[in-house]
């Protein structure tokens, strides 16, 4: 059986702590009396993952078997999650992959001539045909690019269905294929709390006229968390355009959860507790970090983007939506939940190279302050690890990097949005609406592969409910500028970083160190 | 940062082969094993009441007496005594045990099992390898973690009588702890007599934390008082509180002479260690100012708690009010 997560309490015999930090990472000495919150050990994988998907589509939760409800002649529309699932991506073959070929290899026995694959990727960049291909193998590829294996669209507004509006007068409008369909099969990869279930179809397939009504500051400000969703008033929406969904629309739902093995072995001691490490890791450890710094900058995002995580799968089940979501929801605690006793002053965070938005990409600065006070920040239940009006300490450099490409509405939003406010309240009433239908933006997103252009004013309402519970928001290692522009603070040290935590929260706080990834899920009591 | 640094900070607190030391918030939760007991059984056998008679005479008694200056006193009590007996004394050194063996007539001496505590002395083998030969001594529980059936029944029955601690401890500043029932206990349901013993000095000869008596053979004092036996329908407390009113009183004779501990005695004047709170031993009440003043330690006036500082200044005090006499008269 795998340990399960605790909390460290650092006293003198605890070694240095590893922080991710951006491309890097490194040791770090944490005061003594210093919480650290791991996760629970890496579960064992199914060790037979193609059996486990057959069991679970013949033997679906709330529903007939897959193959009695295929018929021929039937239209049949298999949606998939996108790039930003898993992170990182995970070594081949992707348990997407394996699901979609017995899909169809089901519908094939049934005689189902029209299939369509979708990617659902709502706003989020097109994925080009080499991640398609990496996504859903090569058979699938070879037989259904470029005509039936598609991106999802949400400006082709001829191909987009508008269902009608929940009794809260939100916008139901999804991709018209699915909707038309006689059945969706979606497939999914719960990673986190808060993806999976009703999010799967009502926000993977959507257009911005729908998203809009959960993205949006005030519904992130009351989803506490977004990884709890009874408490996420973001949920709760998605909950309410799911059940309109359903009226229209038979969806038969696949989701599948991950370990925590998050590294390939060459870095497994990413994924071990630090005072476990033997002299092969700490070699390791030396080795990395040594050739991780000597490279250059072009080659060290290279190595880093092409990682792919030895990922074992926890567990696969079908079904109805609303029956599979919480047995997914259970093996996602089973994997990540933390209980945490009590909130500290200080919250201390170790950011990563990577985020659902910068897969192949890079990581701009809107991209970390999402990751940090928007992903790891909500890494929680009940509460927040910090109290409110504490400070959270987060490591990244922050560096002023974006991908011209992808990230072309982030670049006006860093030089020009927010240098006149940081509020996402004003940002969202006075700039969201002319950066979601500016035409240039919207032409990249149709036909490059840019993000949408209300995409970066998402990320920071992603932030927007840590930004109004902190009182201070430090990074270091940070660059002064790109930090100063959103608003936060850079440190060179850790020490630097509590003396200017000290205006806020006095000179003696509690910290509590969140020692992400592997992801860990705190659960405050 | 340089590799150097690097591998430096690597290194901290990880030895030769790269290990680390656990965090304590860290380390597993281990079961208690129950079937581990050291066996003692061998350490009563002819042969290893021999050898623990002769190590006794040729080295533990040279060793201590030749450390200490030991005064014994009330061994003729011990006359017309005939085993088995339940020695109880107060405990505030390692050196009480040596003591107590050395100074006590040899057919106790040959005749006595020690209790020591499972968890200190029982923990690993060696300890409990030479604690068995040297003293004969018994694990006891003294936590009741184990639940471990004691011995000391069985060896009462065997005819073997007992030197037990009934603080538990040993004291961490040379003040008497509350006893605790067990001794008491084991008189009353066998029957058996209790011999009282006052140990004065031994903590300031030998304190926790040192493992060799201090320079300049300080003086200690082993007092053996009259045997209480149980009477018939006393009931285990008020055993209890009759054995540590003993061992006051024998205490309190350092410091005010045999009469005087006998008054103080009968006037109900003795300070008995009861509740949480320790007493220094032979401390007289607070009502008898006069008296408490003729011991000249302030740090004697029992009734309130008094600082960790005090109890040990009070404890470590010499004995007899006297320097040692170097030349000869």
């Amino acid at each position: 059986m795998s340990r399960p997560g605790f909390v460290l309490d650092v006293d003198e015999r605890t070694p240095p702590l590893l922080m991710h930090q951006g491309e890097g990472f490194r040791l770090e000495r944490l005061p003594l009396g210093a919480k650290v919150i791991y996760p629970p050990d890496s579960l064992p994988g199914i060790r037979n993952v193609d059996a486990a998907i057959k069991h679970a589509l013949l033997n679906p939760h709330g529903t007939d078997p897959l193959p009695e409800l295929l018929t021929p002649g039937m239209r049949l529309t298999i949606v998939f999650d996108d790039l930003s699932l898993p992170l990182p991506p995970m070594q081949t073959p992707d348990v997407r992959q394996r699901i979609i070929e017995q899909v169809l290899e089901m519908a094939a026995a049934k005689g189902v001539d029209d299939v369509e694959l979708i990617a659902g990727n709502a706003l989020h960049r097109r994925m080009t045909p080499a991640e398609l291909r990496r996504t859903v193998g090569d058979r699938v590829f070879q037989a259904f690019f470029p005509e039936h294996l598609k991106n999802h669209d949400a400006e082709d507004h001829d191909n987009l269905l508008h269902m009608g509006k929940t009794k809260h007068g939100e916008d139901v409008e999804i991709n018209r294929r699915a909707a038309e369909s006689d059945l969706i099969v979606y497939v999914n990869i719960t990673l986190t709390a808060m993806s999976g279930g009703a999010k799967s179809v009502s926000v993977g397939l959507a257009s911005y006229k729908s998203l809009k009504h959960h993205h949006n500051v005030h519904t992130l400000r009351h989803s506490n968390s977004f990884n709890d969703p009874p408490n996420s008033a973001m949920h709760h929406s998605y909950e309410r355009m799911k059940g309109l969904i359903d009226e229209h629309v038979k969806v038969f739902t696949i989701e599948t959860t991950l370990n925590n093995e998050t590294f390939p072995s060459s870095m497994g001691f990413l994924n071990k507790r630090e005072w476990e490490w033997n002299l092969r890791d700490q070699a390791s450890y030396v080795a990395v970090k040594r050739a991780n710094e000597l490279l250059p900058a072009k080659t060290r995002r290279r190595i880093w983007q092409s990682t792919a995580a030895p990922y074992g799968v926890t567990g696969v089940h079908a079904g109805l939506q609303s029956e599979v979501h919480p047995i997914t929801l259970g093996n996602v605690h089973r994997q990540q939940l933390t209980e945490v006793n009590g909130q500290s002053d200080v919250a201390i965070y170790g950011l990563p190279y990577i985020c659902p938005y910068n897969v192949n990409s890079v990581m701009n600065p809107i991209l970390v302050m999402s990751l940090g006070l928007g992903y790891f920040f909500n890494l929680y239940k009940n509460k927040p690890i910090v109290r409110q009006g504490g400070v959270a300490i987060f490591y990244h450099p922050v560096p002023n990097e974006f991908h011209p490409v992808h990230h072309p509405s982030y670049i006006d939003f860093f030089e020009e949005i927010l240098t006149e406010s940081t509020d996402p309240v004003l940002l969202e009433t006075k700039y969201e609406e002319q950066f979601a239908t500016d035409p240039w933006y919207i032409q990249l997103y149709r036909n490059s592969y840019a993000y949408h252009g209300v995409h970066p004013f998402y990320m920071w309402y992603w932030g927007a409910h840590a930004l109004e519970h902190l009182g201070d928001v430090i990074f270091v290692g940070g660059n002064r500028k790109t930090t100063a522009r959103m608003g936060f603070r850079s440190a060179t040290t850790l020490a630097d970083a509590l003396e200017m935590a000290k205006d806020t929260v006095g000179s003696s706080p509690s910290i509590t160190y969140q020692h992400n990834p592997p992801l860990t899920l705190a659960d405050v009591r | 940062m340089t590799i150097r640094r690097e591998v430096k900070l690597l290194r901290h607190g990880r030895d030769w082969r790269g290990r680390s030391t656990v965090p304590k918030s860290a380390q597993p939760h281990e079961l208690e094993h129950e079937d581990r007991e050291f066996p003692t059984a061998w350490a009563r056998t002819r042969v290893a009441v021999a050898a623990r008679a002769g190590l006794r005479r040729t080295l533990l008694k040279p060793v201590v007496w030749g450390q200490t200056t030991p005064v014994v006193e009330g061994t003729e009590y011990l006359d017309g005594v005939k085993g088995p007996v339940v020695f109880v004394a107060n405990h505030s050194s390692h050196l009480d045990t040596p003591l107590i063996l050395g100074s006590m007539p040899e057919r106790f001496a040959d005749r006595v099992a020690t209790g020591a505590a499972s968890d200190y002395f029982f923990d690993v083998r060696w300890r409990a390898t030479l604690t068995a030969i040297f003293f004969n001594a018994f694990p006891v529980e003294r936590y009741g973690s184990r639940r471990l059936r004691s011995l000391a029944l069985d060896l009462v029955d065997q005819g073997w009588s007992l030197l037990l601690y009934p603080e538990g401890t040993r004291s961490e500043d040379g003040w008497m702890n509350p006893f605790k029932l067990g001794a008491a206990a084991l008189c009353v349901t066998k029957g058996i007599p209790c011999v009282p013993i006052a140990l004065r000095g031994s903590y300031a000869a030998m304190p926790r934390g040192r493992n060799w008596p201090q320079p300049g053979k300080p003086r200690v004092t082993v007092r053996y008082g009259r045997p209480l036996t149980p009477e018939e329908g006393e009931d285990v407390r008020s055993f209890r509180v009759r054995m540590a009113k003993a061992v006051s009183q024998l205490a309190a004779e350092e410091d005010i002479g045999w009469y005087g501990a006998l008054r103080a005695a009968a006037d109900d004047r003795l300070q008995i260690p009861g509740g949480a709170r320790p007493t220094r031993p032979g401390a007289l009440k607070p009502a008898e100012e006069p008296k408490a003043e003729e011991n000249g330690t302030a740090a004697g006036s029992p009734g309130e708690q008094v600082a960790h500082w005090r109890r040990i200044w009070a404890s470590t005090e010499p004995l007899g009010g006297k320097r040692r006499k170097v030349w000869r008269d």
